[in-house]
């Protein structure tokens, strides 16, 4: 069953390469997001059921829990959500020549392969294939940053590409580290670099070697996650890519590489028995991150850019939540992790249609947005102050939970730090982007009217989609997050 | 056994000082020709791995395919597109490195410096050959990260890329006698893949900006 979460988007890819006729490539690839959400939904019910679920082919090399299961739902139901959204913009786009067959055949192969290797990162346990996935995201999402090949997107791509490569590389230095420590102490074993395997013996791999594979480890997965200051390829490649593959990039492909970090920093807090080196690091990383999206988010000239800066403050936050590790702060950041998904997809989607309409991604040459788009700019408007923390949305609830746990931990100066910085976003996003909604558009003719269907429709289900979710957590999900937070904290503290 | 390890030391530091040549070449044909060097050490580790295991052990260790893959790919096939990728690309940039060579070399050995100190550190790590190699392919991986940041050319970044998975290489096989067979694959075809990858965009910066010269990437700033 869980093969059939790989085959799939194989499937897709490849048959959107058999044809040329732009209708068949748009149902074959929302049929294969909805097959794929399908799948993802029946194994995500089933590990809630069972717990675990491994698959026996090559010494288990597909391992499936709860924590997956968490980034498994984010990634399948967004996943959907874009490839919905993408048929309209692609279309949009065809339409005004901007792209042609041929690349939309690219966009949308590449499209599914990269939900296939990030689909891959989370269901292995097989530490070396959850690199070599995270190093396949990265070049299956090149071309996707590179679409428009005008020099912007080139130099965004050529930064995303080796920064993010030279990081990766890093982190495979350290998973090499952590594989040396437990060939060392447990001789050479079929198993010996399955997180199962490393997890249950943690006890027995030797300190300090741990200490320098987190290390790199945190380095260069944090590079992929975007924690300052390995964060500078994200700007450049959140915003010049096509606003779904933004969408993706910042929802989902960052919860990825958390997921890599997190399930190391398990290991190596059940060897060391205690979280203090750790959660150092991630607070450190995480409070930097915070600190450096908030100066530049005050800065900003461009909407899509400002989005991708408040990625970098989530993630920061999530590292936030697993470096303090309580039950609190643990579940905060994975519900954190879910919310931000959300909302930033949303938010991502909204800046599309702005960038189709307005064909600029200037703040000060967008006016007028609730009179041109109502249904966007309304969501826009309330995605701004959802993604700042506001209630009801979601992200409020994950954030108060954070800050909750760093107080209730004694740690003032993070929190005060914190609390400043979310309150410095707050400011830089509203000052900065409110000028785009109201009043008339000024240049040109801007008609009225949404540009598409699917385009509204997308954006109203995540809309609620957040809202409920802030008001009300349903019951299944908070026991799935809660069993996700024993695997990470492993009975440490 | 022990004549054994002293063969990989003796090729561990034979790496190590191409690594040294490396930094201190200064034109493109260079720069490929010394990691080929590089490679050809490195299958040579490869080669004598797979051969103890033949003799002393009397069966055939996955450790042959990674030969063939290191000898196929990394100084064979990767060189060629390299050079292929030189000509057709006009590097008429002046002066390729931000820091002169003289000082680029005294800072290697600093990394080299800094990589013994840190590993010495770290106690845990009994054997004296595991710790030296440990030192040795660190500093690889160090020297191929300052090769690719003091390099103008975005040539010299994919091979300062290249050397860096050179000395990941020599880590693994050197520390723990080779990874899982299917770790080991999947990371040479996702290195071959980023190098092509960055291959594209080379030709799409040089048709884009009329010139590989990194420094002009500037438009994406704040």
């Amino acid at each position: 069953m869980i093969l059939l979460l790989f085959i799939i988007p194989i499937l897709t890819a490849l048959s959107i390469w058999v044809t040329q006729n732009r209708k068949i490539i748009n149902i074959l690839n929302i049929t294969g997001a909805f097959l794929l959400l399908a799948v993802s939904l029946y194994l995500t019910g089933e590990v809630m059921k069972n717990g675990v679920l491994t698959t026996g082919y090559l010494y288990n090399i597909f391992y499936f829990d709860s924590f997956s299961a968490v980034i498994l739902f984010v990634t399948s139901v967004i996943g959907f959500l874009v490839a919905l959204y993408s048929t309209g913009y692609i279309n949009e786009e065809f339409r005004r020549n901007i792209v042609n067959i041929n690349k939309t055949r690219v966009y949308f192969s590449l499209l599914h392969a990269f939900i296939l290797t990030m689909l891959l990162t989370i269901t292995t346990q097989n530490m070396g294939l959850m690199w070599i996935s995270i190093e396949a995201t990265t070049l299956a999402s090149a071309f996707l940053v590179g679409f428009y090949n005008h020099k912007k997107s080139i130099e965004a791509a050529w930064k995303y590409i080796i920064i993010c490569s030279v990081g990766i590389a890093f982190a495979l230095l350290g998973i090499i580290l952590l594989y040396y420590s437990s060939v060392q102490s447990m001789g050479k074993t079929v198993e010996g670099i399955n997180w199962q395997f490393l997890y249950e013996n943690a006890a027995s791999l030797k300190g300090s070697i741990l200490k320098i594979s987190f290390m790199f480890i945190l380095v260069g997965f944090g590079t992929k996650v975007g924690l300052a200051p390995m964060h500078t390829w994200l700007p450049d490649a959140h915003s010049q890519a096509p606003s779904p593959i933004s969408a993706l990039l910042s929802g989902v492909l960052l919860n990825t590489a958390m997921y890599g970090i997190a399930r190391v920093m398990a290991i190596v807090n059940k060897s060391l028995n205690s979280n203090l080196f750790t959660g150092r690091l991630l607070l450190i990383l995480g409070i930097i991150s915070i600190g450096t999206a908030a100066v530049f988010i005050l800065v900003q000239h461009d909407f899509k850019r400002t989005l991708a800066y408040s990625s970098i403050e989530h993630m920061g936050i999530i590292a936030l939540g697993f470096g303090l590790l309580t039950p609190l702060s643990i579940f905060g950041a994975l519900y954190h992790i879910i919310n931000h998904a959300f909302t930033k997809s949303m938010l991502f989607i909204a800046s599309g249609n702005v960038y189709l309409k307005y064909e600029t991604k200037r703040i000060n040459k967008v006016h007028g947005l609730i009179w041109s788009m109502p249904v966007t700019g309304i969501v826009f408007l309330m995605g701004i102050f959802a993604i700042t923390g506001m209630p009801p949305f979601s992200v409020f609830s994950s954030e108060l939970s954070i800050i909750t746990a760093s107080f209730g931990e004694g740690h003032y100066v993070i929190a005060a730090l914190l609390l400043l910085f979310l309150v410095l976003i707050f400011a830089g996003f509203i000052t900065r982007l409110l000028g785009m909604f109201y009043g008339k558009p000024q240049e040109k003719e801007v008609r009225q009217g949404e540009l598409n269907y699917t385009g509204p429709a997308v954006l109203i289900t995540l809309l609620a989609i957040i809202t409920v979710t802030g008001l009300y957590l349903p019951v299944p999900l908070r026991t799935l997050l809660s069993a996700a937070g024993e695997i990470i904290s492993g009975g440490v503290k | 056994m022990d004549r054994l390890m002293d063969v990989l030391n003796l090729l561990s530091i034979l790496i190590l000082i191409s690594a040294f040549i490396l930094v201190a070449n200064k034109r493109m044909n260079s720069y490929i020709k010394t990691f080929r060097l590089q490679s050809i050490f490195l299958a040579v580790i490869a080669a004598i791995f797979s051969l103890y295991h033949i003799f002393e052990e009397g069966r055939l260790e996955g450790v042959i395919v990674i030969f063939f893959l290191i000898v196929s790919l990394k100084v064979v096939y990767i060189p060629n597109k390299l050079k292929t990728i030189t000509k057709k690309v006009d590097y008429k940039v002046e002066k390729d490195f931000f820091v002169n060579i003289p000082i680029s070399v005294i800072i290697c050995c600093g990394l080299v410096i800094m990589t013994w100190y840190v590993i010495s550190r770290v106690t845990d790590i009994n054997d004296a050959y595991n710790s030296r190699f440990l030192i040795y392919s660190i500093s690889v991986i160090l020297i191929g990260l300052f090769f690719m940041i003091s390099r103008k050319k975005a040539i010299g970044q994919i091979i300062g890329f290249l050397v860096i998975e050179n000395g990941m290489f020599m880590a693994a096989m050197l520390t723990t006698s080779g990874m899982p067979m299917i770790v080991e694959l999947g990371i040479f075809f996702d290195l071959l893949t980023a190098v092509l990858i960055m291959g594209v965009f080379v030709f799409r910066i040089n048709e884009s900006f009329e010139s590989i010269d990194i420094n002009k990437l500037r438009n994406l700033k704040g």
